[in-house]
């Protein structure tokens, strides 16, 4: 039987001779775009041949390449039948993704102060008159440039070894680059002729399963491109408790090359994107949680996730990129943002930082929810975060439809409260497949609106209605029929999601309140509620407060800031002030440990209704619900 | 100067009004009324509210009973009418609480004596009765309609609502006329809920009386102390999914070790104490009905109260 | 009411010094608040800042220490008046009465008695604490004897309830260096009284007829030099004692009148229903409990429930994770698997024991949580399940693979299935049908 491999990451796959290479893909385990359901009409299927005999009718379907494309060995998958051994180039745009990787941000503008600076020089040649040595030379001219003083600026061994020739060749017309690192400044490159409008920074967020770059234009601030990537080290382990097993199994060298690979190919698909030339990186900023950034550093994280939980470092963490496995210039800066504990890390302080709480007087809750959650509550005076699980119901997982937020999964919908029939959309319009995040949520407030479910969640079977029915083990209720779904199944919703979904609100809602309650804070001196992450970009606000997912404040208090991460690194790489400011803002924090703090038990079990058991927590909500059960008739 | 207690209590425990007479359409020879609290209990002279009350509990399956009791009742436990009979007029109880414990046998379909059993045991004693159902969702829809039908006019308190199951329980109550136990287990936020879940149903609030759950002495019996505090705390700060009076009933307390390892001679009197070292407390943490499994509890128990409320007895009060 | 963090915090220099071993001013701040760390441990407070902070962090239930030695016993302390507000930290001593008119045998048997008895629950030693000798007959001499006789048995600590200074004198002779409680100084012969507290170096119990006399003479007391005041409660009507004792807690809390901030006594005499008498003691912030000897079943239920009410709410006790057994299980009995929370063991393994199944109970460590709350919070998990089971040698013990689990933890029966290899039975939700789901279940 043939061997198909896939590239990249060389997934293998034996196939019978004659099988498409879509179904090699799926057998891999690669979830192929297939849009059109491989029928060869939308060409979202494309793969590169590399090596090996294989069969596609370039006749019928070409017309979706260029003649270049199709010399690469361009074709669509579901088309191409393998005939022997082949090698396969799978583009990114050819594969489902998994989940939209957030890049949005809210472009927060900030003064431009980068740690970059690179100065054009035409120098004079020494003489016998003006003997001074050729570094002196250099940094006199930088300072004459309006740069740092000429004994301020440290030049590493590597540099000087390179200036007597670059100096000579380029006829002493050559452009100096210095950065600013924590020992001061230092000359970190020497190049021929006039190359400073090249000067360029990277901002990363390193997540757990993503890996999302933006190129900045240091002189500008411009966006120059951005690129997003799966985490390679998924490869180890999906979540960030088995990488860190791996990694304790001697794995951690390459969980540290597989994090530097992901970075570094993110970078390369966003410096080609805008024709940068990754030499002209010079300083690299990653927000990443604190288990992924110890990794990149190469420090082992074992010892973060056993009691008492203590990371290796806090503070930020500065040093060559190049020591990190980077792909930028070669003495280019690498600048890790600080934690504050294992669950608080970078990413979080990016968050805070995004959002502009620790600048402000008035008082800001911030959550970040995925499998895990964080929630930071302060002011620029204080902090409180605490982190914790909120299990996987909210993004769809343990729910029996329930689905990442992939093509065909509802995203938003409504009850009519007369009928009870569901009105929905399902992301990408394709026929519904299940439920994601934002589709459960609004379900929960839409049943719960309705009177089908109490407000503990039980599914109300006295109510006489086709939609409502027993079930198999616990009762249901259908939210799309057979004949509309895309699987061929009633996509329901039983009675144990429901429970599912509001123990999952419920350590969040109760993460708040802790919060709260430590800080002496009701809700409405929460002058903003900001949702960081893919979740809180897609939810329903109104339907968020009315499960009692966050406390009730207006609306318009609620902002998502998308990938506070990426937006926190962008920041910190076009202003190097902001620096200093993230670890005020990591020593600002107390730290929360929700375990031991006997009062969050309590209101975990006071979350776990329908919003809160203090219904006065939660007024417009209870007004509203008040007049939902006059309309349908229960008392 | 006077020091005297300090409070800035703003609520008060509703009232609840168990049995009806005959001018009010049933056949009790009393009616008894709990909570109306203002205060915390036994705070004041005289103390807000009415007096705890003691409810004498017994059952129509003897064999799921605690021996202590059932060996000192001998041949009168086979009959719950004779044994709520002879209880009412031996020991005084406030009221009679009887499980229907022949429902929480496997198998159990004999309905009709649901309705036979409660009706033999409201001509039996004049007293207000608590009547405890089924346990079992499939079977509780028709258990209680039974009772419900049985007692119509009686204003019975009956039992258990819980989370998972309050529905046809309330609805008896409701199509009948009767009052709700309403049972969380040890915790002040599902009390709460439970609350809430009734009063979205239908049930007012006034038809409620809530059971924390009272773990028996050294067995939890800490837990549900402050959890009946805390209701009480709740209720008087104005919380009104919370202000109902509380019944408690430590249902463990003569079947735990300390009971069942003692030696014959003293059982009586360690299931006097077990109980009466729960039950009292419960009280004083705010219970309006404590609860009790052997006769002998009535008396010490009935002295313990009125030693906290010296004001002249009858179930009255304020 | 206790200060908040932030409260506190805006009270604090702000420098993150970490001089004070926390890592911030708001950690600090929040240990403070809950009483972890002392306002001294940062060294940077201003003047106003300590004045407030020491205030309203020193209990305001004034300690006091009764006897010496082994047995000697501390009470005061308290800051709270329901235990869930944060716990009450000082078990109340129970001192059982002889009297001088008793012969030194009598009293020799009831002193021996309370020295050995001994009631061991959950791993704890539960006892009586110690002996109140009271003067019936009104003669020094008498009451200095019935004091000798005590002393001669035991070293326990005492309280000397003889309201004549002469008599309490002619006690104190015998045992006053053991700090014993003085009982008890009233408005009359407080001067003699407190006079003889100092000379010993003794707490001092006082009475008067109100709260009003009582806050009064206990100023009068700690202005004639005597700090280690006890405030006696005792009176007939326990609806009285109930009502005094609340009030006092209140205003001693509150810190609106200081001057009755300190423990409260109860005899439980007067009132004639010793059992009654004790239960308000235990409840109502009694702090020092005489009574006459009592029977051993009120004492068995006494010495629970002064336990019960004196755990650290925010702390349950714990069961040593392992295996239990019920009844004399075989390889076939039924294997079920809790949380080692001592309330969710003890009822599981009553219930357990009255179906009659002979079984083997998995006790898992959750840190003392409940099944509800260590699933919520993940305590309880496949991993935790798995090593547990090969940690007990579970598998030695019977020959089936079948593990029943609590009904809370049914969202882990797939998980620990996979993980362990064993077939997961989810049990009930309620320890209370045990019986009837192994009948049914369990072949
Ligand atoms: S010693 Fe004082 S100033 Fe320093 S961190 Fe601690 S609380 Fe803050
Ligand atoms: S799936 Fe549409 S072309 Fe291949």
């Amino acid at each position: 039987m043939p061997t198909v491999t896939f590239l990249p990451g060389f997934r293998k796959t034996e196939v019978k001779s004659g099988s498409t290479l879509l179904q090699a893909a799926q057998q891999a385990g690669i979830h192929m775009n297939v849009v059109c359901g491989g029928l060869g009409k939308c060409g979202k299927c494309t793969v590169y041949v590399k090596s090996g005999r294989y069969d596609f009718d370039c006749e019928k379907f070409g017309k979706f390449f260029s003649p270049e494309e199709l010399d690469a060995g361009a074709c669509l998958a579901c088309q191409t039948s393998v005939l022997e051994d082949v090698r396969v180039l799978i583009p990114e745009e050819s594969i489902v993704q998994e989940q939209k990787i957030l890049i949005d941000v809210m472009g927060i503008s900030t003064e431009l102060n980068p740690a970059v600076w690179k100065y054009a020089l035409t120098l004079s040649p020494p003489s016998l008159d003006d003997p001074s040595p050729d570094l002196t030379r250099l940094l006199w001219g930088i300072e004459k440039a309006g740069g740092p003083k000429e004994g301020d600026i440290y030049a590493p061994l590597e540099v000087i070894r390179r200036i007597p020739r670059v100096l000579r060749e380029s006829g002493w017309k050559v452009t100096a680059t210095v950065v600013l690192v924590p020992g001061g400044y230092r000359l970190i490159d020497i190049e021929k002729g006039d190359t400073s409008p090249a000067c360029y920074g990277a901002a990363v967020d390193l997540g757990t399963t993503t890996v999302v770059v933006f190129i900045r234009n240091l002189i500008d601030g411009s966006i120059m491109g951005v690129a997003s990537n799966y985490n390679r080290q998924i490869s180890c382990g999906e979540d960030i408790l088995s990488r860190v097993t791996f990694a304790r199994k001697g794995g951690l060298k390459k969980l540290q090359s597989l994090a530097a690979e992901s970075i570094n190919a993110a970078i390369t698909e966003a410096a080609n994107k805008a024709g940068v030339d990754r030499e002209h990186i010079y300083e690299v900023v990653v927000a990443g949680n604190t288990i992924m950034t110890h990794i990149l550093m190469g420090i082992d994280p074992a010892y973060m996730i056993e009691e008492p939980y203590v990371p290796v470092v806090r503070r930020y963490l500065t040093a060559a990129a190049g020591r990190a496995g980077l792909e930028v210039g070669e003495d280019s800066g690498l600048f890790i943002f600080p934690a504050v504990s294992d669950f608080i890390g970078g990413d979080i302080i990016a968050d805070i930082l995004a959002s502009g709480m620790a600048e402000s007087e008035e008082i800001s809750l911030l959550i970040d929810i995925g499998t895990n959650f964080e929630v930071v509550l302060g002011n620029r005076d204080w902090m409180f975060a605490c982190a914790g699980a909120a299990g996987p119901a909210l993004e769809g997982g343990e729910v029996l439809f329930g689905m990442r937020a992939n093509a065909g999964a509802i995203e938003q919908i409504s009850l009519d409260l007369e009928t009870l029939t569901p009105a929905y959309r399902t992301i990408r319009h394709t026929k519904p497949k299940g439920l994601c995040g934002s589709g459960l949520i609004d379900l929960l407030a839409e049943l719960l609106r309705a009177c089908i479910i109490d407000r503990t969640g039980r599914i109300n079977t006295a109510i006489d209605h086709e939609r409502i029915r027993a079930g198999r083990q616990v009762p249901e209720f259908v939210v799309a029929w057979k004949e509309e779904t895309g699987i061929g199944k009633d996509i329901v919703i039983t009675e144990n999601d429901v429970k599912a979904l509001i123990m999952s609100k419920a350590s969040i809602l109760a993460a708040c309140r802790t919060l709260m309650n430590q800080a002496g804070i009701t809700r409405d001196e929460i002058a903003h509620i900001y949702f960081s992450g893919a979740f809180g970009n897609y939810i329903s606000k109104e339907n968020a407060i009315v499960i009692g997912l966050i406390p009730e404040v207006p609306v318009e208090r609620i902002t998502p800031i998308g990938n506070g991460a990426i937006e926190g690194a962008n920041l910190v790489l076009l202003n190097r002030r902001k620096k200093k400011f993230l670890d005020e803002i990591a020593r600002k924090i107390a730290y929360i440990e929700l375990n031991a703090e006997p009062s969050f038990m309590d209101e975990y079990t006071g979350s776990c209704f329908l919003p809160h058991t203090d219904l006065s927590l939660f007024p417009t909500v209870e007004e509203m619900l008040g007049k939902c059960r006059m309309r349908r008739g229960v008392p | 100067m006077t020091l005297s207690t300090l409070s800035d209590w703003t609520g008060e425990v509703g009232t609840v009004t168990i049995g009806a007479l005959k001018a009010d359409g049933g056949t009790r020879s009393t009616t008894v009324t709990i909570g109306g609290e203002r205060d915390l209990s036994f705070i004041g002279s005289p103390p807000t509210g009415h007096r705890p009350l003691i409810a004498f509990e017994l059952c129509d399956d003897p064999s799921l009973w605690p021996a202590p009791v059932t060996k000192f009742l001998g041949d009168r436990a086979s009959d719950p009418a004779e044994w709520a009979r002879w209880a009412g007029q031996e020991y005084a109880p406030d009221l009679i609480r009887l499980f229907l414990t022949s429902t929480r046998r496997r198998g159990f379909s004999d309905f009709a004596s649901v309705t036979t059993t409660v009706e033999n045991v409201l001509q039996a004693t004049g007293l207000p009765l608590i009547i405890e159902g089924s346990n079992d969702p499939e079977l509780d829809s028709e258990v209680f309609r039974r009772i419900g039908e049985a007692g119509e006019g009686e204003r019975l308190l009956i039992g258990t609502a819980e989370a998972a199951r309050y529905r046809s329980i309330a609805a008896s109550a409701m199509a009948y006329g009767h009052l709700v136990i309403a049972q969380s287990p040890i915790d002040i936020n599902l009390a709460k809920q439970l609350n809430i879940l009734l009063r979205e149903i239908g049930l007012p609030h006034d038809r409620i009386v809530i059971d924390p759950y009272t773990g028996a002495l050294g067995y939890g019996f800490e837990y549900s102390y402050s959890v009946m505090e805390r209701i009480r705390y709740a209720a008087l700060k104005g919380d009104e999914d919370l202000a109902m009076p509380m019944i408690s009933s430590a249902i463990d307390s003569l079947t735990v070790k300390e009971v069942r390892e003692a030696d014959p001679s003293g059982i009586e009197k360690i299931s006097v104490a077990w109980e009466l070292y729960a039950m009292l407390p419960a009280t004083i943490a705010g219970a309006s009905i404590v609860c009790v499994r052997h006769p002998s509890t009535i008396l010490p128990l009935r002295a313990g109260i009125d030693a906290f409320w010296p004001a002249p007895s009858g179930g009255g009060g304020a | 009411m206790a200060l908040k963090a932030l409260d506190i915090y805006k009270l604090l220099p702000k420098k993150n010094c970490k001089e004070c071993g926390e890592p911030t001013c708001l950690t600090f701040a929040m240990k403070l608040a809950s009483g972890k760390v002392k306002p001294e441990d940062c060294p940077y407070l201003d003047e106003k800042a300590r004045e407030i902070l020491g205030a309203s962090t020193r209990p305001p239930v004034q300690r006091v220490k009764v006897g010496v030695g082994e047995r000697s016993f501390a009470i005061g302390e308290e800051i709270v008046q329901f235990r869930h507000e944060k716990t009450f930290f000082h078990e109340p001593g129970i001192m059982t009465a002889v009297s001088d008119r008793m012969d030194a045998d009598t009293i020799q048997a009831i002193v021996a008695d309370v020295r050995d008895h001994l009631l061991v629950r959950i791993g704890l030693d539960l006892r009586l604490n110690g002996i109140a000798i009271r003067s019936e007959s009104g003669a020094p001499a008498a009451f200095a004897a019935a004091v000798e006789a005590v002393e001669a048995v035991a070293d326990l600590p005492e309280v000397l309830l003889a309201e004549d200074p002469a008599v309490q004198e002619a006690g104190l002779a015998v045992c006053g260096n053991y700090r014993p409680l003085i009982h008890a100084a009233t408005r009359d012969q407080y001067r003699e009284m407190c006079a003889l507290a100092v000379k010993y170096g003794c707490p001092l119990a006082i009475r008067a007829p109100t709260l009003d006399a009582l806050a009064d003479l206990s100023g009068l007391c700690t202005a004639a030099g005597a700090g280690h005041l006890v405030l006696d409660l005792t009176s007939p009507s326990l609806h009285e004692t109930l009502n005094s004792a609340v009030a006092v807690r209140q205003h001693a809390i509150t810190r609106t009148t200081p001057a009755l901030g300190y423990p409260v006594f109860i005899d439980t005499r007067p009132s004639g229903l010793p059992d009654a008498a004790l239960i308000c003691g235990v409840l109502k912030f009694g702090s020092i409990l005489v009574t006459d000897a009592i029977s051993d079943e009120s004492r068995k239920a006494f010495l629970v429930l002064r336990q019960n009410i004196y755990t650290d709410p925010q702390k349950p006790i714990q069961i040593t994770p392992g295996i239990y057994r019920v009844g004399s299980p075989g390889p076939d009995a039924p294997v079920l698997l809790t949380v080692n929370f001592s309330l969710t063991y003890f009822t599981l393994q009553g219930y357990l024991e009255a179906s009659g199944v002979d079984s083997f109970m998995l006790i898992v460590d959750t840190e003392g949580l409940s099944v509800l709350t260590s699933v919520a919070a993940g305590k309880l998990s496949e991993t935790l399940v798995r090593d547990a089971l090969k940690e007990f040698g579970v598998p030695d013990l019977v020959d089936h693979r079948k593990l029943i689990i609590p009904g809370y933890a049914a969202p882990l029966s797939g998980k620990i299935e996979d993980e362990t290899g064993w077939k997961v039975l989810v049990g009930p939700r309620d320890a209370a049908d045990i019986a009837e789901f192994l009948e049914k279940e369990w072949p």
